[in-house]
């Protein structure tokens, strides 16, 4: 399929290019879609108590966010910003009274968020108050309007969703007629397949669900899952956090075959839970129209011309004079093994899970109860039981067809919950790929004097003073935020790019002002008066010739890498 | 960081004649030591590695070398000399490496190549020189200059390692014979004693070792089967990865000078396959051409000068070139390796490691104050639990990261470890249903301790008889079965270039299986979880993928122009009507065809072969987008005959269609006609049809099957399995 390859992209594009992994499941494969249905009511713009923001201005920071991240990382996913409770009113055939479609369902772009940025704040108010208003509310008519948005889409959709931000529990104040249009529009809607979310927010006197909404939402995914958060949102992080859970999609990458041996075989989903996100890849245009064009490549016969079918070209490698040739599918039979899935090998205590054993990031597994039916309890019961004995499960990983075999470690996690009852892990094993002994290098190391207890001391202050909470999502990439910045300055006109915060940087002189004289007294203690660490020793250049005759110095630490 | 410079290595081979002795059933260590030197051999000059290599062989009936006179150093010959090993070597190796009548002492062959050694790397730059005796140690050997070449060892700067048939310390040694059992199985010897001979040769060999690398050398000393299955001759000549020094720093005023290296990193395949010409076998003969063309109906080329870059931002293509990119890219200051803060290493999650590889840091070398400043970081993050989060950069011209620096205390030396750690952007927090107090999934106490059961039977860590736990699966001593695997195969071809490729070596399959020992002691385990957790394949539904399914994410350009394409499904007969249609265009053939087809205004004939045209022009762009129009024409073709009751031209057109399939490479267009079944009208549905429904169900099914063995098995291709099973 490498021809059409190369035109079919999707999000894992960069973990297929690495020809080890594969791309997402077909068979859920189509855009995913989602409607924001915000409350616009004058409830939703007061203030909260400490005179921050208000649960519209949370709601708005929290919509501009999933936009941005949706034009990072997912940009052929669909999305719409939709108000009821409004006093002006916009929607495709103007049918709908007090409901007001800011922004159809399209893939975001920069215009969007631009859109978005008017919402906010004290400005985004008054903004709001002029152009949508705060008026009557039918929410049946909201999600009337809602089920159009997603009937006029002509794309295949693999995943809808629809959120609801509000922080009024009985929208209609009691009218019946209201409450049930509403209900039967709901279900019309979750019908053809949307879920419906509820994102409640903050009132006083606390939102109660049962009022109204509890018949409105979508059934928990499983029964154990009690569907609603009881606690209303009150921190723009929660919110985001919770939304983003939501947001998106989870697609297994393949699902495959653990084989415990013995024909005893369960059905596991594989997701990438982390990948390194890149640049997406240039798209080529023509010069004056700005339209995009398509490559085509293709072999022909160098002397008469012909056009090469595959079966016309074979595969070589030369070593020195001599030319090896085989057959496209023989290249690919080399790489065979064994057919794709993961075969148990055995467990081995944690302890013997190094952490210096690392080539790439992990993935993660999830049983698929669809495929083999009994495979969510065998798993069960197997992350139980190596959770409780602090081991780890051992297995021979392929990932598809025609790829070579790596061990992977199957580490257990159980499910934890955060504060606000959002799931912080989920309950499945996470992949770690292991080295073979080719990944391992040998190399020497170098020894050298040892610190005195009083010296470590010193240096224990230090890392006291900077210490801090690490958490993996605290960091921006800079270099995408850059190029995305820098997009957005294009796409938009602007003279120059906003400028971005470069997290990665060391707050210097935050980092000196904790650390006051201590940086000096360890100095002090460690370095002599004259020792310039700054300074380039240029005699100590180390040229190959002399580190061979130094040996005697070294001691070769391949043994204490395995 | 790449890495530098070459070593020379001689392999010295024991041919003599006690190495053809072997007890019944067992491999001599003749036929052992040689394919250890084959392996090795194969794998110098596959993955083309710069070190030379010389082959001197003791125990021949002749004698060639330089220091043979007056009867001395009689039946060694130096096979090769030093030199970057090829092809001929290998094939030299299997044809000529023959066991000798003779027996030579190890010793005299030992000093053979200390001075082919010395000789021949004259003048040029070495890293490293080494030298590997193979032998069975069987033979008598004058131990009265061992003094006099232990010295000059040491002094050249040589350094030796051992492959005998059995291990060093005689208490494992039943398990060291032969190339035969797997790593954990105990093998082979039981009862065979070592001859005098051997008994005071191990001795010498411990004498030299320890003398030229104190308790350490010994660990230089393999069996032969160790170095087929652990590449242990690789280590000694294995080049060291390159320096990069940098500065560590906390805050603007605390500098520590570090050296990083590269310590674990995922060894890839390096060398790639040209394409050539089947016949002739030349790579000239085969030309590559990248076209640029207009998403439009002729596909107008466009000279790449013509071309601009630009970048997607969500739904907006922005034009951006790659002059005004690079300057407004984010620019990093160089190199780096800058303490941002100290956390608990607890926060830091495993399984969030990023990147590829672990880079060790040390204190720059001979610089002490440098190692106690080193030494006194990762001494007290040691204790406290801590790691360094840090920003790193290699150089100037690379994206910087954010990772973690752990500490690493050795017996021997410290560093911190550094692995990447993910950005915001890299993360995807998905939620998965609970697996714990789900009442549909929560196992029963006899299950919890099936599984229990299962996993004490199958532990890969064994107590040994001292008490100590040992590995018996050490992932990080299996060479990579890829590389392996691809050596044999290309050493194979070059060498019966008519024959086909041979079967996985049975020790490289046995290396990735579970340990036998373990294979047994689960049997009833394994039972046992059989019968108490009932586990049923789900019989899929029609699972069967239609093209649009296929294509509905595949994000190909224009996302207006697919949409087209599904509207064209529903197009509106009034519509068209009512428009003036005379043959059938390119721009949207379906609803130019059931308008000439509905209007009458040429034949049904000529619609259809104005269709098939259309089809045969999408078809030859061979691209998804064009397959999907191609699939709604045929579709359009197939109901329209079905309604007018010909089958014929639709059948015609498809039997042809199908006969060019391989020609055109059209396999994975084909798949879809599958996926969608648009097969031949039988006559169940058209009376005039000439096939049965049998043959027309049939029609499609074959193909597949043939293709799955014709076609070039392809990359990714896990949903032809599942087709397979369908059928």
């Amino acid at each position: 399929m490498a021809e059409w390859r190369q035109y079919y992209q999707n999000e894992d594009d960069e973990v297929e290019e690495d020809e080890e992994d594969s791309g997402g499941d077909y068979k859920i494969s189509g855009r995913d879609s989602l409607v924001f249905l915000v409350d616009a009511s004058k409830e939703m713009f007061i203030k909260s108590e400490d005179g921050e923001t208000s649960n519209f201005d949370m709601t708005m920071q929290c919509v501009r966010s999933v936009y941005t991240s949706k034009i990072i990382s997912s940009d052929k996913d669909l999305v719409a910003l939709v108000f009821y409770g409004t006093e002006q009113s916009k929607n495709p055939r103007n049918s709908f009274k007090h409901v007001y479609v800011y922004h159809d369902l399209d893939s975001p772009g920069s215009q969007r968020v631009l859109d978005i940025d008017k919402l906010l704040g004290e400005k985004g108010a008054q903004f709001a108050e002029k152009t949508i208003g705060s008026g009557e509310t039918s929410l049946g008519e909201a999600l009337w309007c809602c089920s159009n948005l997603y009937s006029d889409i002509k794309l295949r959709l693999s995943h809808k969703r629809l959120m609801i931000f509000t922080c009024r529990d009985d929208p209609h104040g009691g009218d019946g007629a209201k409450d049930r249009q509403a209900r039967t529009k709901a279900a019309d809607l979750k019908e053809t397949g949307v879920v419906i979310d509820l994102m409640h927010l903050t009132k006083p006197g606390g939102f109660d669900v049962s009022l109204f909404f509890c018949d409105i939402v979508s059934p928990p995914e499983d029964e154990s899952e009690l569907g609603l958060q009881i606690e209303p949102c009150r921190k723009l992080e929660d919110l985001q956090k919770r939304v983003r859970a939501k947001e998106l999609k989870k697609r297994s990458q393949s699902r495959l075959t653990f084989s415990l041996g013995e024909g005893v075989n369960l059905a596991v989903g594989v997701y990438v839970l982390a990948r390194t996100a890149t640049k997406p890849s240039a798209v080529k245009l023509h010069r004056d129209t700005n339209e995009p064009v398509r490559t085509k490549t293709r072999y022909f016969h160098a002397h008469n011309g012909g056009i090469l079918l595959p079966n016309d070209m074979k595969r070589a490698q030369v070593y020195g004079k001599k030319q090896i040739v085989m057959e496209k599918d023989e290249v690919d039979e080399i790489k065979k093994f064994d057919d794709p899935g993961l075969v148990l090998m055995g467990f081995k205590p944690m302890d013997r899970l190094k952490l210096h054993h690392h080539i790439r990031p992990a993935l993660f597994i999830y049983p698929e109860e669809e495929q083999i039916s009994g495979s969510s309890c065998v798993f069960t019961a197997l992350l139980l039981k190596c959770s409780e004995k602090n081991v780890f499960a051992l297995c021979r990983y392929i990932p598809r067809r025609n790829t070579p075999p790596r061990f992977v470690a199957l580490v257990p996690q159980r499910e934890e919950l955060d504060q606000s009852q959002t799931q912080a892990t989920p309950p499945g094993f996470n992949v770690i790929f292991l080295p073979f002994a080719d990944d391992i290098r040998t190399l020497d190391a170098h020894v050298g004097p040892t610190a005195s207890d009083e010296q470590v001391d010193k240096m224990k202050e230090i890392v006291h003073k900077l210490r801090f909470k690490y958490k993996s999502d605290s960091f921006e990439n800079p270099v995408l935020q850059q190029h995305y910045r820098n997009l957005e300055a294009l796409a938009l006109n602007m003279l120059e790019p906003e400028p971005i915060e470069d997290l990665t940087m060391p707050k210097v002189q935050m980092m000196d002002a904790r650390l006051g004289p201590l940086a000096q007294e360890f100095k002090d203690l460690v370095y002599p008066p004259d020792y310039n660490p700054e300074g380039k020793p240029a005699a100590k250049r180390k040229t190959v010739s002399d580190s061979t005759a130094q040996a005697s110095g070294t001691t070769d630490c391949k043994k204490d890498v395995q | 960081m790449a890495r530098a410079a070459k070593s020379a290595l001689v392999l010295c081979m024991d041919v003599g004649f006690s190495m053809s002795n072997s007890e019944p059933g067992q491999e001599p260590p003749f036929e052992q030591a040689k394919k250890v030197i084959q392996k090795f051999v194969q794998r110098q000059v596959f993955a083309e590695n710069k070190d030379e290599v010389g082959l001197v062989l003791f125990g021949t009936d002749g004698t060639k070398n330089r220091l043979a006179k007056d009867g001395q150093y009689e039946n060694i010959t130096v096979h090769r000399h030093l030199m970057m090993p090829d092809f001929e070597l290998l094939e030299e190796i299997e044809s000529e490496l023959q066991p000798g009548g003779q027996q030579a002492d190890w010793l005299d062959a030992l000093v053979v190549c200390m001075d082919l050694l010395q000789q021949e790397t004259m003048g040029k730059k070495f890293e490293r020189l080494n030298i590997v005796l193979l032998t069975d140690l069987n033979v008598q050997t004058s131990a009265d200059q061992l003094d006099v070449i232990i010295n000059s060892l040491k002094k050249a700067g040589i350094t030796l390692q051992f492959f005998l048939p059995f291990p060093l310390d005689g208490e494992d040694r039943a398990d060291g014979g032969g190339d035969g059992p797997g790593p954990s199985a105990a093998s082979a010897r039981p009862g065979k004693g070592l001859s005098s001979q051997q008994t005071q040769g191990l001795e010498m060999v411990k004498n030299i070792m320890t003398s030229l690398e104190e308790e350490d050398g010994l660990e230089e000393v393999h069996t032969f089967r160790d170095a087929l299955e652990k590449l242990s001759i690789f280590k000694r000549i294995d080049r060291r990865p390159m320096a990069w020094p940098c500065q560590l720093t906390i805050g603007s005023s605390l500098t520590i000078r570090i050296v990083g290296y590269k310590a674990v990193t995922e060894e890839k395949v390096k060398k790639s396959w040209t394409i050539v010409d089947a016949q002739s076998h030349q790579r000239d003969d085969v030309k590559r051409e990248t076209v640029y063309c207009l998403n439009d109906d002729d596909e107008t080329e466009v000279q790449k000068d013509d071309t601009i870059q630009g970048f997607r931002y969500g739904s907006d293509i922005v034009p951006f070139s790659k002059v005004d990119e690079d300057q407004m890219k984010y620019k990093s200051d160089g190199k780096c390796f800058s303490v941002l803060g100290f956390t608990k290493q607890e926060l830091i999650r495993r399984h969030q490691f990023m990147g590829s590889q672990v880079v060790k840091v040390f204190a720059a070398r001979d610089d002490e104050h440098a190692a106690v400043a080193l030494s006194a970081l990762i001494r007290a993050l040691d204790s406290l639990k801590m790691a360094a989060i840090v920003r790193y950069a290699y150089d100037r011209r690379s994206n910087p990261q954010v990772g973690a620096a752990f500490p690493c205390i050795k017996e021997k030396y410290e560093c911190l470890l550094y692995v990447q750690l993910p950005f915001m952007e890299d993360l995807r927090q998905f939620t998965f249903p609970m697996l714990e107090n789900n009442k549909k999934f929560t196992p029963s106490e006899s299950q919890l301790s099936a599984a229990d059961a299962l996993i004490d039977s199958m532990m890969l860590v064994e107590k040994d008889e001292d008490g100590e736990s040992v590995d018996v699966f050490k992932v990080n001593h299996i060479p990579n079965p890829q590389f392996q695997r691809l050596f044999q195969c290309l050493h194979h071809r070059g060498v019966n270039p008519d024959d086909p490729l041979p079967p996985v070596e049975p020790w490289l399959k046995r290396a990735l299986e579970r340990p036998q020992a373990v294979s047994a002691r689960c049997q009833a385990p394994l039972q046992d979880v059989k019968t108490k957790f009932p586990l049923k394949v789900v019989v899929k539904k029609k699972e069967q993928k239609t093209s649009a399914d296929v294509f509905g994410s595949s994000a190909d350009e224009p996302d207006a122009k697919r949409v087209k394409v599904d509207e064209e499904m529903e197009f509106n007969l009034a519509e068209i009507a009512a428009g003036n249609i005379t043959s059938v265009g390119s721009v949207n053939p379906v609803r130019d065809f059931c308008a000439l087809v509905r209007q009458k205004t040429v034949s049904f004939d000529q619609a259809c072969q104005q269709l098939t045209h259309r089809i045969e022009q999408l078809l030859g762009n061979r691209s998804p987008e064009y397959y999907m129009k191609s699939i709604a024409c045929i579709q359009a073709f197939r109901d329209q005959s079905v309604s007018s009751g010909n089958a014929e031209l639709f059948n015609s057109y498809m039997q042809s269609l199908k006969r060019s399939v391989p020609d055109r490479n059209l396999q994975e267009f084909w798949d879809l006609l599958i996926q969608d079944a648009l097969t031949l009208i039988s006559k169940d549905e058209v009376d005039g049809s000439t096939i049965s429904k049998q043959d027309a169900n049939q029609f499609l099914a074959f193909e597949q099957k043939e293709e799955v063995q014709a076609a070039p098995v392809q990359e990714d291709t896990g949903d032809v399995d599942d087709l397979l099973d369908m059928m």
